[in-house]
């Protein structure tokens, strides 16, 4: 009897430890701290605000905006070449990226379609935020109508560095893979378009955001007037002149935005917001320094004091000659000469030094806000548009306007093609547009050889590019297509 | 042998009606007689116990006839006698050599090694306790078959990277799991930094009784979703019953590197080599030396200022060896105390372990203590305790790239004979740049200000306690506690020539504390029964765990002092965050074990895991196995048979599987950064709601035979197939992520094992002999990897089906092209390196260019290509594409160990060595030291350069060198592929055990002094240190030190 107290206090002593922590509910359920489950990410205004901004957060980056994009424009072309004979730089400079390199070049492929994807996502998810008030419409229609425009900026950008340019082939070359709603891994392997339809997409993005941004200034966010001077330019791409002159004349004539002036030119580069920027993208305080906005790799060799460091692209002979009647101009007083006499670790080369920091955040050289769009480039789109359209007159206008904001003992010239891209030229240096220029104007870059530079670049060196040829464009990533092989892959490059 | 069987059964029953007695004997060692003194003698069962005194002499009171007296000693087989009443009882204890009847620790529970019918390898105390190393698992290389272990960093903390039967995960990881004293603990590299910080350093390896590996389902299934890559059970030392003896052991000596890293040209060598490259360069470029003059003016010059004389007479020049790297002293201090009564029992440690690395900021020190106690409350319910707690520190630098602040690197790759030390006429240092590719200063100044350390500090704290109902049938309950707090940092102080890096003033630190602590909950229900001839052993319980992850970084900029090193000296704050996550796994397990006749035996596993890492719909899963033995042995027409001790065939199939490692890795979730001075969110993954732990089919055989009482012999063969596997898929780019977490493909890994053990000589005229040799072979395979069968590459490696986990996939390299137009490509110079042109040929296809096969054969363009095959026609190294390098995996096809010891008298010997062959680095040093002429500047140049291709030296493998290579080493190609063998003095022990007389004369028990070394000698064709990660990547990593301690062990 004693023995049967015994084996029921045993056992009720064990059944309370075998149930014990079994009867927790939602023991097993757990929500992460440190991110926001999709579902109620995106519920109100204020949210889809927040989540708006995300659509900027990569482009500003350095593999995108902060230094790739320019170099694709400068470093590519005969603007700027790279201190040190190895390196990605001179990768870059000498056309000699392959498939293979996707450390840099595969990037803009996965950079840009991770925007893509988050414009999709904005806009799959935006009508589920409530808005009532005409302000809140408003402010939901702007922004739906960034997410488009954004989308358009990313699917230009993928056709003119994948595809040859539009004007080589009427676009026949293959472009960006379009997608406009989000997407699985299976639903995303779909085959590339060609540029023509790429350029399609981009103008019925930009149409449908036109008819939803607000005119007002917007700092670091898509405006209806950056949507309409994005148009400009891919119209001007495209060749489509009268369009591209329309839409750059009513930039200037009916937008907020002025181009800076002469004397305030070098400062501008340090003021964030200043009304020549219609586009600029914001960098942060906060962040890997070495990312955002990292146009330090263009400016000279402060970084380290060390002639030898990471600072590395230098003005090409080439384009610092192009000044060398102007002394007055603006634009060509912003390279510094690092003096060797002056001190051990002075490099004897000429630094680009226009970026010089976002100075209002209290930034130094190292975080630039990127400009994407100034005023300045609808004055030269309209020269140039007019010009392709006979207006010999206005081109003349827009262009001296330009000339002259930089230089105010400059003669008014009349003019001419060769005018305006020198224009261009001497204008967006460190901006990524000269590549694309040439190769628009079906011109061809030839690297300077003659540069106080001794650079060389082994056996498989190329002298001169012109549009059509296989390094015009960039290679897809091999590791890309071994996943999704249906992704083609450029003509002229292996895997 | 079966009386003693007949014994234990015996005891199981109750027997404390009986008479209580007095009992008195002695115990003997069977090898020469001799008293064993301390030796101790309990009641199984109970707490009554003494220890023998040093004549061997005990005198045991209250031992009632049929209770079961249990003698112990170190160094001996425990041996049971069954108490029939007489008052004397005299011992015989046997050396413990390999022995079936010894108690093995296993998956919830302890059985006897002869009866398991899982695959399990033991490693014991003994052969880890004088290895000179900070963590146990340093020396469990070529200790198990089947166990692969790398000490792939020469830092002391560095972890230590082990794998089980093969990699059966992609993304889930391969390290087994980690069980001490049967509580599930946290593992790994858990460092934030530069460092590598293994997190059972914690653990003082002299605490550890032994180390179970359990590598088959049976053995391991029982931890379900955790289990696929094999467990680790490790059980601490406990107290034991009898007098209190105390431990004393010290241990010092020295390290240096194990071995001659990356052999480099002289400084006339060097010279030369930058001269052969100018000077072809010159030839090659008529125009470049123009200027100059002569082609012997240009490259005087060029070598001049790419490779600058010494300059005696302005300078101070240092062999920067001695400069960066010391002798490491390395330290061990333990002093542990054990005994017990009649109601308690108890082992209580401390140590002590300074060990310092080759480069002079290198050290580690840690404090480690243990106390393990239990206590019989009554005669039905016994309680315990276990506790380890840790306190280390490691201080290092940067390893495993090429990085200023890796000393290893900047050693092998800049430091050159000819780069000034200081100045002469100031003494002060040459700080300069000194080559103009690679802003490296001389790095004394800034040694100091480089930040990489790292706090760790653990408590695992266990409370058990038994309830025992009848003999049969006991419930265990358990709880404990394993919180591992690190803190690490990062950082360069002010002063630092990087600091501009991450600020532009005055330095960064970056402060990184996290906390892990997990909480688990178990109880189990343990009947076990004889009838006769049949035994019935049974388990049933369950078990909550949950995991807490904290995690806090702040990272601050721009110190204004000198010699300020806590970030809260910096100025500004330049970047933090905080971050805390859970996970949980609540599981259900049992067990049916029957045997019969002791010849036949059978056992079933079973667990039931819900995890939090799962969605709801997915999150739980079972896990079983089934296995059964056949003791052959024990059959009566064997028994008895002189040449066979002891034989037995076993077999089991099961299941178990691994988690994914993330913790919400099913949900999709936006994250959140910021856009100028604003917030900015985005969709942060692409989620998978089907997520699911990976599943593993498991199956083995095995035979184990001990012959002749003197040959243990172990045969076993496996195929463990992993399905559904988890795998940061590569997606297309444009869903707008690169990966996502999935299920995805399959991978086998089957092998042999195969182990031997013969104890030669035993107490042979004072000699004792044995050797043991095992051999592991393990085919890994990835058998599909998605419904569309595309591979996935990370360069230098491929995933694909057919191919092995770490499949290279690169160029491949064909040597040095011996003429112009090498079979009529134009493309080729002699001297260039050449590559196989690449492109992948289904058979039959229309060649569109000249193919050539493996074998040679050449396929003319427009014929049909015979075989599916890789194009080998030579090219240079823009034309070449990637490819499968058929066979070069990081794979071994075997490894394993041998083990020699040796006794004379109090002298022994014991040698561990350790193999693996048939395996691939990848060498990514190459990349500098043998780039051809292209990164010579101001560099130093690998001494296989001296064998470059010149019109005199055609029969090589290097290629002619030339300044500004664009067809040089530097590539990735199968140049960078080097064949890994080696084998390794591991652990070498040379210990003497003073004369027992003498040492009791000091009242002492016993008294021993030791020599250890890790890693004395090493065979190998690389030139650098083999041991490497098993994916066989190495990049400039600390390579492998070399140890010697001397050490001294007293017991009181």
């Amino acid at each position: 009897m004693n023995d049967m107290k015994h084996y029921i206090r045993h056992i009720a002593i064990a059944a309370v430890l075998l149930l014990g922590l079994t009867a927790c509910e939602g023991f097993l359920d757990t929500v992460p701290t440190s991110s926001v489950v999709d579902k109620n990410a995106m519920v109100t205004l204020a949210d889809a605000g927040v989540a708006c901004n995300g659509l900027y957060t990569p482009l500003k980056y350095y593999t995108l905006y902060g230094t790739y994009i320019p170099y694709m424009g400068d470093l590519r072309a005969d603007n700027i070449y790279p201190r040190m004979s190895d390196g990605t730089g001179a990768v870059i400079y000498t056309w000699q990226y392959e498939s293979t390199q996707s450390s840099y070049f595969g990037t803009f492929w996965e950079n840009y379609y991770n925007v893509i994807m988050r414009c999709n996502t904005f806009i799959e998810n935006i009508d589920a935020c409530d808005a009532s008030s005409s302000g809140e419409i408003a402010l939901k229609n702007d922004y739906t109508g960034q997410a488009y425009a954004v989308r358009a900026l990313c699917y230009f950008d993928l056709a003119r560095l994948y595809g040859q340019t539009y004007t080589f082939d009427n676009g026949a070359s293959l472009g960006a893979v379009i997608l406009t709603e989000t997407v699985g891994p299976k639903e995303a392997r779909l085959p590339r378009s060609t540029v023509a339809q790429t350029y399609e997409q981009v103008l019925s993005d930009l149409a449908t955001a036109k008819g939803l941004l607000s005119s007002e200034p917007n700092l670091g966010h898509f405006n209806y007037w950056a949507a309409r001077l994005l148009e400009a330019r891919v119209y001007l791409y495209m060749g489509r002149f009268a369009e591209a002159l329309t839409a750059a004349t009513e930039v200037i004539n009916n937008s907020p935005y002025r181009m800076v002036s002469g004397d305030g030119y070098a400062a501008y580069w340090g003021h964030e917001g200043d009304m020549e920027s219609v586009l600029e993208l914001l960098v942060s305080v906060l962040g890997d320094i070495d990312s955002d906005g990292g146009f330090y790799t263009m400016y000279h060799n402060l970084w380290f004091d060390d002639p030898n460091s990471g600072a590395s692209l230098i003005p090409t002979l080439k384009w610092r000659n192009l000044f060398k009647d102007t002394p007055n101009d603006v634009r060509g007083q912003m390279i510094q000469y690092d003096d060797p006499e002056t001190g051990a670790k002075k490099s004897g080369e000429y630094w680009l030094r226009k970026f010089i920091g976002n100075k209002d955040q209290g930034y130094t050289f190292r975080r630039n806000n990127p400009r994407v769009m100034r005023i300045t480039e609808a004055y030269l789109i309209a020269a140039e548009a007019a010009l392709a359209t006979g207006d010999t007159g206005s081109a003349s206008r827009y262009l001296n306007a330009v000339r002259k904001r930089a230089d105010a003992t400059a003669e008014d010239v009349t003019a001419t093609m060769e005018l305006i891209q020198i224009e261009r030229q001497k204008e967006f240096i460190g901006e990524g547009h000269r590549f694309f220029d040439v190769m628009r104007t079906g011109g061809e870059i030839t690297c300077d050889m003659n540069d106080p530079h001794e650079f060389r670049s082994g056996s498989a060196y190329v002298h001169t590019l012109k549009p059509g040829d296989a390094k015009a464009v960039l290679p897809i990533s091999s590791d890309e297509r071994v996943s999704y092989p249906e992704l083609q892959q450029n003509p002229g490059y292996k895997d | 042998m079966k009386r003693l069987f007949a014994a234990v059964v015996l005891v199981l029953t109750c027997s404390t009606l009986l008479a209580q007695n007095k009992v008195t004997g002695r115990v003997t060692s069977s090898e020469d007689g001799s008293p064993i003194p301390f030796a101790s003698v309990v009641v199984k069962g109970t707490m009554n116990g003494v220890a023998t005194d040093d004549n061997g002499a005990y005198t045991l009171t209250n031992v009632a006839p049929g209770a079961v007296l249990e003698f112990s000693s170190v160094g001996f087989l425990t041996q049971e006698v069954l108490y029939d009443g007489k008052p004397v009882v005299h011992v015989i204890l046997r050396p413990d050599t390999e022995s079936l009847e010894e108690a093995m620790v296993v998956a919830y529970g302890t059985v006897k090694k002869g009866s398991y019918s899982g695959s399990a390898a033991v490693v014991k105390q003994e052969s880890i306790k004088d290895a000179p190393v900070v963590s146990f698992e340093q020396v469990l290389a070529g200790k198990a078959p089947g166990v692969q272990v790398a000490s792939y960093s020469g830092q002391p903390g560095a972890d230590t990277d082990i794998s089980i039967r093969g990699f059966g995960s992609f993304n889930a990881g391969n390290q087994p799991l980690y069980v001490i004293d049967g509580v599930p603990a946290t593992s790994g590299d858990r460092a934030w930094g530069n460092l590598s910080i293994g997190s059972m350093n914690f653990l003082n390896p002299g605490d550890i009784e032994s180390i179970t590996i359990l590598k088959d389902a049976a053995a391991a299934s029982l931890y379900g979703s955790r289990a696929s890559n094999g467990v680790i059970l490790i059980t601490t030392k406990k107290g034991r019953a009898g007098k209190i003896t105390t431990n004393f052991k010290a241990s010092a000596g020295f390290s240096y590197f194990a071995y001659d890293n990356y052999p480099l040209c002289t400084d006339e060598e060097t010279e030369r080599m930058h001269r052969m490259a100018w000077t072809n360069y010159a030839n090659d470029n008529p125009s470049s030396w123009q200027s100059y003059g002569s082609v012997d003016a240009y490259v005087n010059a060029k070598v001049a200022a790419n490779y600058p004389a010494r300059d005696e007479s302005k300078y101070i020049y240092k062999d920067w060896e001695d400069v960066l790297f010391r002798t490491g002293i390395a330290q061990n201090y333990e002093l542990s105390l054990t005994g017990g009564g009649e109601r308690g029992k108890v082992y209580a440690s401390v140590g002590w372990t300074d060990q310092q690395g080759v480069v002079v900021i290198d050290y580690l020190k840690r404090f480690s203590t243990t106390i393990n106690a239990e206590a019989k409350v009554t005669n039905w319910l016994t309680v315990g305790a276990t506790s380890q707690y840790s306190w280390q520190y490691q201080n290092g630098q940067q390893d495993g790239w090429a990085s200023k602040d890796n000393p290893f690197f900047i050693w092998k790759v800049v430091l050159n004979d000819r780069w000034p030390y200081a100045y002469k006429d100031t003494g002060d240092l040459y700080l300069d740049t000194w080559s103009p590719s690679f802003s490296t200063v001389n790095p004394v100044p800034t040694y100091d200000k480089q930040i990489n350390d790292a706090w760790q500090n653990r408590v695992l704290l266990k409370g058990w306690a038994e309830l025992k109902f009848t003999d049969y049938l006991k419930l265990k309950t358990t709880i404990s506690e394993d919180w591992l707090y690190i803190h690490d940092r990062f950082g360069w102080l002010y002063g630092h020539p990087n600091f501009y890096a991450y600020s532009d003033t005055g330095g960064y630190m970056a402060d990184h504390h996290f906390n892990i602590r997990r909480l688990v909950s178990s109880s189990t229900l343990n009947f076990d029964k004889t009838w006769g001839d049949h035994h019935v052993a049974a388990m049933a319980g369950w078990e909550a765990e949950e995991e807490n992850y904290e995690e806090s970084v702040v990272n601050k900029i721009d110190f204004s002092y000198m010699g300020a090193t806590q970030s809260v000296l910096a100025t500004n704050f330049d970047d933090g965050y905080t971050y805390t996550s859970r996970n949980s796994l609540l599981s259900a397990l049992g067990s049916l074990s029957y045997d019969f006749g002791a010849r036949y035996y059978l056992t079933a596993t079973f667990r039931r895991d819900g995890s939090s890492k799962l969605a709801p719909e997915t999150r739980w899963g079972n896990f079983w196995s089934v296995s059964g033995s056949w003791r052959f042995s024990n059959e009566p027409f064997l028994k008895g048979s002189g040449w066979l001790t002891d034989g037995k065939i076993r077999a089991s199939y099961g299941t178990s599987g691994t988690l994914p490692s993330s913790n919400y890795g099913y949900m999709s979730v936006y994250n959140y950064t910021n856009y100028g001075n604003t917030g900015a969110s985005y969709p942060a993954n692409l989620a998978n709601s089907d997520l699911s732990w990976e599943k593993n089919k498991n199956w083995n055989v095995g035979v184990d035979l001990r012959l002749f009482d003197m040959a243990n012999v172990t045969v076993e063969y496996f195929n463990k197939l992993t399905t559904d596997l988890l795998l940061d898929a590569t997606v297309p780019s444009t869903t707008g992520f690169s990966s996502t977490l999935m299920n995805i493909g399959s991978m086998v890994n089957r092998g042999w094992e195969i182990a031997v053990n013969f104890d030669i000589l035993r107490n042979n005229n004072g000699w004792n002999l044995s050797v043991g040799a095992n051999w592991s072979h393990v085919h890994n395979e990835v058998l599909a990897l998605s419904e569309e069968g595309e591979s996935i590459v990370d360069t230098p490696y491929v995933w694909q089906e057919g191919y092995s986990f770490y499949q290279f996939r690169t160029r491949k390299y064909l040597g040095v092209c011996p003429e112009d137009n090498y079979m009529g490509n134009s493309r080729l110079k002699a001297g260039n390196p050449m590559y196989a042109e690449g492109s992948y040929y289904e058979q039959g296809e229309i060649a569109d260019q000249t193919v050539v096969l493996k074998d040679g054969t050449v396929i003319q363009e427009g014929s049909p290509v015979p075989e599916n095959t890789w194009n080998f026609y030579p090219t240079n190294r823009n034309n070449s594409s990637n490819m499968i390098l058929e066979g070069m995996t990081a794979i071994p096809k075997g490894f394993g160990g041998f083990n020699v010891n040796v006794g004379w008298k109090g002298l022994t010997l014991d040698m561990a060595w350790s193999y693996k062959y048939g395996h691939y680095i990848w060498d990514e040093g190459v990349e500098q030291m043998e780039s051809d002429g292209y990164y010579d500047f101001h560099r130093n140049i690998a001494k296989d350069q001296l064998n470059a291709w010149t019109p005199e030296n055609t029969n090589t493998d290097v290629p002619r060198r030339i300044r500004d290579n664009g067809q040089g080493g530097y590539y990735y190609s199968s140049r960078f592929l080097k064949r890994g063998d080696f084998l390794r003095l591991k652990n070498l022990t040379l210990s003497y055990n003073l004369p027992r007389n003498f040492s009791n004369k000091l009242s002492m028990s016993n008294a021993r002094i030791y020599v250890a070394a890790a890693n004395l000698l090493t065979f190998s064709g690389l030139n650098i240190d083999p041991e490497i990660k098993s994916n066989g990547y190495y990049y400039y990593t600390m390579p492998a030190m070399r140890t010697v301690t001397f050490g001294l062990d007293l017991t009181f």
